[in-house]
């Protein structure tokens, strides 16, 4: 770059600076929205996209990031061959998808639909012209019809050859084959025809089949190969072109020093060493740090010290210096902000919590300065410049920067290659279809034409779309046949006997992995009742536990609670709290100084002389990780914290994080109660407990821990919501108020706090102390039950693990579980939500005993209580549809693309600035979910079933706009179930259709274990117990031996 | 059966079971075996235990009969004595090579338990307990190896398992590429090692250890070099030692050296090959003692690498390159110590160092909950005073410390530039005048290879390319 052409552009005036802030702003949409990984929250990974048709986003998805919209055709075949598409599937989707299209004639050869149902059904190689070339010449493409054609039909064509050659001698001596030119089949001797072998027939017949193909395509592009690939456009990224032309990429330069940088800038505390001057922000620190005279550098950087050191001396904005590398990179003003999004996608994990911690981070210990993004964006267009600049001298003598990409663009169009691929895509439709080579023949250049633009539009994209939605169209058949079927059976028993109360009630989180739990208690226990209410109990708060050091939110992302609450020591308890809180601070400070102590020289020198007593943890933990966590957890007792209450009430106005303010007033909890029981509809009928369990899950060895705990609690654990919520709704004050608003709550019944650990299957129960000595032994035969099925709830996870035998006991399955959780090398703790597939909104009733295979989010919801314009329906979808959609769709494109959308292989992640991971020794941040936890998901987009009326759906879709974009533009299904008469209706395009096709029986099995036993993939759905029984028939009966 | 033969057998055993596993595991692979995760793992476990145990037997027959040298002499392996060529194979076990193979395989055995689960259900599952398994049989050998020939075999196994295994995710590219980078640094190493037994072996005829440094057990033996010629041959090992070790100025490989699964990372680059270095020059700790000079190069080249690594190690923002430079500061120390002859205490250090950084660096990924514990039990943030360190600087120096940390003491950068560089320059130079002189002589361009053209899949394919070739795709 030349001075003058610098000078010529320094001054950038304002309106050009704010037009670049512009285009970042808008690119900004683009970055992921993963902040430090500490509070991981899933969300669509297309989230930018939601304006548009998911089909379109997904798309857009693929244009903007290069991530894959959909599995690979492979994939969709494999599935096809275990049945997991079947061909009626793909019938129905590309009728439907065609509409009137059907058909269509296409070059008077079938119908549209007949000609993509066989493009559907045979796998279409798509290959690059070398690899083309190469199959052409080396393999037995046109020696033998693919495999897939079936016989017979091969055996109609190559007899038409047949026939068609003997009639063509028969007529002419000359051997002249149409438009064949006679040369062209030289390795076959036509006169000696009638002596040819059945082989020779069909090499013959599928060389003149491609040559036809061939030959005929040539024409209709008017005599060139045509292909897209010869035009190669001039803009977008310099590093795109040069590294086509050169091989050598600009990005592996420069994203060298920027990761380093970059993990350096946002470091939130591992470094021992702060960056020097971070403070100033990260242009300033960027041009101190690198305009020092370094011993050596690489080569490429030669012509930045230079640049760095005017740019010290004086105040440098980085609008102008942006302005200034695209002017020298010759941007062209209109390109600029297709330019800008690029450069900043370039490293997008880096820019995205560039951006997160200077806009939505004030909680970190080092939020970003203000502004950081577009230093960024001018750091990373200088480092571009040097880099390209290098590259382009180095390799193709170019010296002008603004020329690179045109010089580049030359030596790629020397490369360009013609293409044969629509011919050859042509040739093996031409085969799956049976035509003779008389019909081909027969057609005329316009007809060929219009064969080719066909074959162009249904390309692969397009058929793994149908393909896709054929995947999706047979779970959807499935679950909407089993709710129909088992909905029936049930709600014709519920109205021939009144239901009695029953003996307890679980409330736990909608989570996928409650389902399991709450049927198998449900199946232990028949005389209890579940329900499922978002994770958090309208518990919106900040909470700081005994032995913690920040409040942490723990509610939906979405929600900034205002008050906060503390767990606190009983007050007996108050000075041996004291004395254990010190004993965790010396072990805090001990373990501190060893971990930065060993990395120093003298503390190094002194742990690297002792270290040999490392040999007995690392031994231990890795040989015997169960017993090891239980010696550990022994000498736990000596450090946590005694028996703690919840300080939960307040007295005054406003709440807050002082001591005084903390917590709830009466009419606040009350409010809450109320809001919950309405939720789920229990307003009535309270059994004598009743116990909310919030849910979390713990791991070693995970930096993507937090993605495991309830998403309701911003990635919490939801345990101290559930216990606040038990003790306000024993509060009689609070009863008081609640019965005002009409929830009579009789004083018999008592409300109970718990927790269950997703990973390990323990459950936990809060203020046990507070339970009257009537309700004791209740709670002991409840407590037995939900043992029980946390052990058959481990069972039927561990049939998902295939490191657990499929012989395992539930008692060994238990233990397998929670070795799991304490095991160091373990790299799949749980899957967490990789089963998800479908939310239930409505009455258990109609769904109990249905066995879900742990695929359903379960909101309890009652419409008889609800207004007529469903106000209680709409608060609930309001959470459950973005949340539970975003879920499913972080789990879609995880799976889809683990290492584009997703964050790759979880073994060589390594963690970052306390920020992130990255995956080896340097990468761009990988956000997304790992290999690990998806490898089991089939990626579908979760299917809804309300219990609610159209009308009432159509107003709150029309009311939620965050639920509209979601519905309307197809980023989740959504069915409405009417009880009364089984009746399912399916959204599209706006309307609620009648659902109608599907099976009339589903499989029954006497217990669940009994459907999962022995199975290790996902299960169908199946009627469990004799569905006559419920709540009313099997009373009195606690726990079903095994 | 008297003791000696005892001896015999144990150490026999010890070092042909990780050979045997060697063998499983490489014959399956050759002949397209596909082996079980749960039969590799098997395997991996009794190799453990078939080594593990009779080497401990041996430290207690050792202990008990209170003998400090026991040899294990199986004689030639090969031998060509007309060109006066023998590779002699003999392991000795004394108070040096029975600590080292006991760490080696307590070490190796614990991430073989480790690396099961954590690789389950992995694609390469059975290629990395194959590199593992060379690994392990190159660690024995090198630990108990009785002749120069017998540790370079040894060594040799240990890089190429190393180089491999840093470009285990080959789908990828920068593992790769850092594969690549290690391995050409360990080659050069390896040159260093070979030339340096070759002369050894020209200077006494024998690449017997005792036959140079003394038949007197470790650590004691007196080199029967002369100063210089122990200086040469020192130079040379310490130049192995330092590729092997990452110390100054081969350091740059080392965080590079991370791509690979957590496990290997652990214990080959954070614990064992790191200190395979500092075993050679204990081995041939008489060698250095013959020469004084000599020995304050080894102090200079720890200290410089002790200090380095522990500016790098501060400055480094991601848990692995950290511990890495971790690492390689008290490898730097332990250098130092074998410089200044205190050879337990160095001993000593690798053996501590080495379980304490295996146990780091496999909990690595826990950091975050680390972290938040600590932050917990102290009870507020995790103080962080301005790094005391850098506090001793003056503050013009403190800026240039902190980019030489940053830049990993820019080390790869001093190689790229002043050894590849005018290497690859040079050699182009010869090569076109090589090719003006043939062009000259046939009178026309005389490289028929200059004519083909590249392959255009063999560039890197970039992306808005792959795009649009999908949506071409037909």
């Amino acid at each position: 770059m030349s001075h003058t052409s610098h000078s010529a552009h320094a001054t950038a005036d304002l309106s050009e600076a704010e037009e670049i802030r512009g285009y970042i702003e808008h690119a900004i949409h683009y970055l992921p929205t993963q902040g430090p990984i500490k509070v991981f929250v899933h969300h669509n990974t297309l989230h930018a996209f939601e304006h548009l048709d998911f089909e379109e986003g997904v798309l857009a998805g693929l244009q903007v990031f290069g991530c894959e919209p959909y599995f690979s055709e492979e994939r969709y075949r494999e599935e096809m061959s275990r049945g997991r598409i079947r061909m009626e599937d793909i019938e129905a989707v590309l009728q439907e998808d065609l509409g009137e299209e059907a058909d269509r004639l296409v070059a008077n050869s079938g119908t549209r639909y007949a000609l993509r149902l066989a493009m559907l059904r045979f796998p279409m190689n798509s290959l690059p012209d070398r690899e083309l070339q190469w199959m052409l010449a080396e393999s037995d493409a046109l020696w033998r019809f693919r495999d897939e054609v079936p016989s017979s039909l091969a055996q109609k064509v190559i007899a038409a050859t047949r026939s068609m050659v003997k009639n063509q001698l028969a007529s002419t001596p000359a051997i002249k084959i149409a438009k064949l030119k006679a040369d062209d089949l030289q390795e076959f001797a036509i006169e000696t025809s009638e002596r040819w072998t059945q082989a020779t027939w069909e090499a013959y017949t599928l060389h003149c089949l491609w040559r036809i193909c061939r030959d005929q395509m040539l024409d209709a592009n008017g005599g060139s190969h045509s292909s897209a690939s010869d035009q190669v456009p001039l803009l977008g990224r310099h590093r795109v072109l040069l590294a086509k032309a050169t091989g050598a990429d600009s990005d592996a330069l420069v994203n060298d020093v920027l990761i380093r940088f970059m993990a350096a800038y946002l470091d939130q505390g591992f470094a021992a060493w702060e960056m020097p001057d971070r403070d100033d922000g990260l242009l300033r620190s960027f041009i101190k740090l690198y305009a020092l005279n370094a011993a050596a550098q690489p080569k490429w950087m030669d012509g930045l010290i230079a640049e760095l050191r005017r740019l010290r001396s004086q105040k440098a904005d980085p609008y102008e210096l942006i302005l200034d590398s695209l002017n020298q990179l010759g941007v062209a003003v209109e390109e600029r902000q297709s330019f800008i999004e690029s450069t900043l996608l370039a490293l997008r994990g880096w820019a995205g919590m560039v951006w997160q911690m200077e806009s939505c981070a004030p909680w970190t210990p080092r939020p970003a300065k203000p502004g950081s993004l577009v230093e960024f964006l001018a750091v990373r267009l200088m480092l571009d410049r040097h880099a390209i600049a290098f590259i382009a001298r180095e390799k193709m003598g170019v010296k002008e920067l603004a020329e690179v990409r045109s010089a580049a663009a030359d030596l790629c169009r020397k490369q360009c290659e013609s293409s044969n691929s629509t011919a050859f895509a042509i040739f093996q439709i031409a085969q799956a279809c049976g035509y003779t080579l008389e019909e081909l023949h027969r057609l005329n250049i316009f007809q060929w034409k219009q064969l080719a633009s066909e074959v162009m539009d249904f390309n692969s994209l397009e058929r793994r779309r149908i393909l896709h939605l054929a995947y999706e169209r047979k779970y959807r058949s499935a679950a909407l046949d089993a709710v129909k079927i088992h909905s029936a059976n049930r709600m014709q028993h519920q109205h021939r006997s009144p239901k009695p109360t029953a003996a307890f009630q679980v409330i736990t989180c909608i989570d996928d992995r409650e389902e399991s739990f709450r049927r198998h208690l449900e199946e232990i226990a028949p005389e209890c009742e579940t329900y499922g209410a978002a994770g958090f109990f309208a518990v919106v708060m900040y909470y700081r536990g005994a032995a913690e050091a920040h409040y942490r939110p723990l509610c939906p992302i979405n929600i900034v609670p205002k008050h906060y609450v503390v767990e606190e020591p009983v007050f007996s308890a108050v000075d041996e709290n004291e004395k254990r809180s010190q004993r965790r601070r010396m072990i805090g400070h001990l373990s501190q100084r060893v971990h930065s102590g060993s990395r120093t020289i003298v503390g190094g020198l002194i742990t690297g002389v002792f270290g040999s007593l490392a040999t007995f943890p690392l031994v231990a933990r890795i040989l015997a990780p169960h017993v090891t966590a239980r010696i550990r957890s022994s000498f736990g007792g000596l450090v946590s914290p005694p028996a703690t209450e919840l300080h939960l009430q307040r007295e005054t106005p406003d709440p807050g994080p002082t001591y005084e303010s903390l917590g709830y007033t009466v009419t606040e909890m009350a409010g809450i109660v109320v809001r919950i029981l309405q939720d789920i509809g229990l307003v009535k009928d309270f059994s004598p407990i009743v116990l909310f369990l919030g849910h979390g899950s713990s791991s070693l060895n995970n930096p993507h821990e937090s993605a495991y705990n309830c998403g309701a609690c911003s990635g919490g654990r939801g345990g101290p919501n559930a216990r606040a919520f038990a003790w306000m709704a024993n509060d009689l004050n609070v009863r008081k108020l609640v019965s005002e608003a009409g929830i009579d709550i009789p004083d018999s019944v008592q409300f109970i706090g718990g927790y269950h650990n997703t990973c390990n299957d323990r459950v936990e129960y809060y203020d046990l102390d507070q339970l009257p000595h009537s309700h004791r032994k209740l709670f002991r035969s409840m407590e037995s039950s939900i043992n029980e099925a946390r052990q058959r709830n481990a069972l039927e996870r561990a049939r998902r693990f295939e490191s657990a035998p499929l012989s395992l006991t539930p008692a060994e399955a238990l233990q397998h579980v929670e070795e799991r959780s304490e095991d160091l090398s373990q790299a799949r703790p749980e899957y967490n939500h990789a089963t998800n597939a479908m939310c239930f909104v409505g009455q258990r009733e109609w769904s109990r005993g249905l066995f879900l295979d742990r695929r359903a989010f379960l909101a309890s919801y009652d419409p008889s209580i609800d207004t007529a314009d469903g106000k209680i329906v709409e608060r609930i979808l309001q959470a459950a549809i973005p949340v539970c959609g975003g879920i499913s769709l972080e789990y879609y494109f995880s799976t889809v693309d683990p290492e584009g959308h997703g964050c790759g292989s979880k073994l060589p992640h390594n963690i970052t600035s306390l920020a992130g991971v990255m995956t080896g020794a340097a990468s761009d941040l990988r956000p997304g979910l790992s290999a690990q936890m998806v490898e089991i998901h089939e990626p579908m987009r979760i299917l809804f079933v309300v219990q609610t009326t159209p009308a009432i759906m159509q107003r709150i879709i029309r009311a939620n706009p965050a639920i509209e974009s979601l519905v309307v533009r197809r980023w989740v299904q959504l069915a409405l179930l009417d009880t009364t008469t089984s009746e399912v209706r399916l959204y599209r395009d706006g309307e609620f259709e009648l659902y109608r096709d599907g099976l009339n029986d589903l499989p029954n099995a006497a217990s669940s274990i009994e459907w999962f036993r022995g199975s290790r993939e996902h299960l169908g759905f199946a009627s469990i117990g004799n569905q006559q029984s419920g709540v009313n028939a099997a009373s009195g009966q606690t726990g079903v031996g095994l | 059966m008297n003791v000696e033969s005892l001896l015999y057998v144990l150490g026999i055993t010890t070092v042909v079971s990780p050979l045997a596993l060697l063998a499983c595991m490489g014959l399956s692979s050759l002949f397209g075996i596909k082996l079980s995760e749960s039969v590799v793992s098997k395997l991996t476990q009794i190799t453990i235990a078939t080594a593990l145990v009779p080497a401990v037997a041996i430290l207690i027959l050792m202990l008990a009969t209170d003998s400090r040298f026991v040899s294990v002499d199986v004689g030639d392996w090969v031998s060509i004595p007309q060109q006066h060529f023998h590779f002699h194979l003999k392991f000795i076990f004394d108070r040096l090579s029975v600590p080292f193979l006991l760490l080696s395989l307590v070490l190796c055995g614990v991430v073989g338990a480790f690396t099961r689960r954590y690789l389950h259900r992995e694609q390469g599952y059975n290629r990395f307990f194959l590199l593992y398994s060379l690994f392990l049989a190159g660690m024995v050998l090198s630990a108990v190896a009785g002749t120069i020939e017998t540790l370079f075999f040894g060594w040799e196994m240990v890089g190429l398992s190393s180089a491999l295994l840093v470009a285990y995710f080959h789908e990828r590219e920068s593992p790769v590429k850092n594969g690549q980078r290690v391995w050409s640094v360990y080659r050069l190493a390896d040159a260093a090692f070979l030339i340096g037994a070759l002369t050894m072996h020209h200077l006494t005829g024998e690449g017997d250890f005792a036959s140079f440094v003394g038949s007197e057990p470790w650590p004691g033996g007196t080199a029967q070099l002369s100063s210089t010629n122990a200086l040469i041959v020192g130079l040379l090992l310490l130049l192995a030692a330092s590729g092997k070790s990452a110390l100054v100025p081969f350091s740059g490989w080392l965080p590079r050296a991370m791509e690979g699964p957590t496990p290997s990372s652990a214990v080959f680059y954070g614990s064992l090959s790191v200190h395979l270095g500092a075993y050679l020059l204990l081995r041939v700790s008489p060698v250095l003692e013959a020469s004084p000079l000599l020995q304050w190069i080894v102090v200079f080249v720890g200290a410089v690498s002790a200090i380095a690594g522990s500016v790098m190690s501060r400055v480094q923002s991601d848990v692995k390159s950290s511990l890495a430079y971790a690492s390689l500061s008290q490898v730097g120390i332990i250098v130092v110590e074998i410089g200044l002859g205190y050879y337990y205490l160095a001993l000593v250090h690798i053996v501590g160092h080495a379980c304490m950084r295996t146990l780091q660096l496999l909990r690595a990924p826990t950091l975050l909950s680390d972290y938040h514990a600590m932050e917990n039990a102290i009870g507020g943030r995790w103080s962080r005073e301005p790094s005391k360190f850098a506090m001793w600087l003056p503050k013009d120096l403190q800026l240039w410390a902190y980019r030489f940390g940053f830049e990993r003491g820019y080390m790869d950068a001093v190689l790229d530039n002043w050894i590849v560089r005018p290497f690859v320059a040079a050699f182009r130079w010869a090569d076109r005048q090589e090719r003006r002189w043939t062009d000259w002589l046939s009178t026309e361009p005389s490289r028929e290879s200059d004519k083909t053209e590249l392959h255009p899949e063999s560039f890197a394919e970039p992306l808005p390319q792959g795009i649009k070739q999908h949506a071409s795709q037909a």
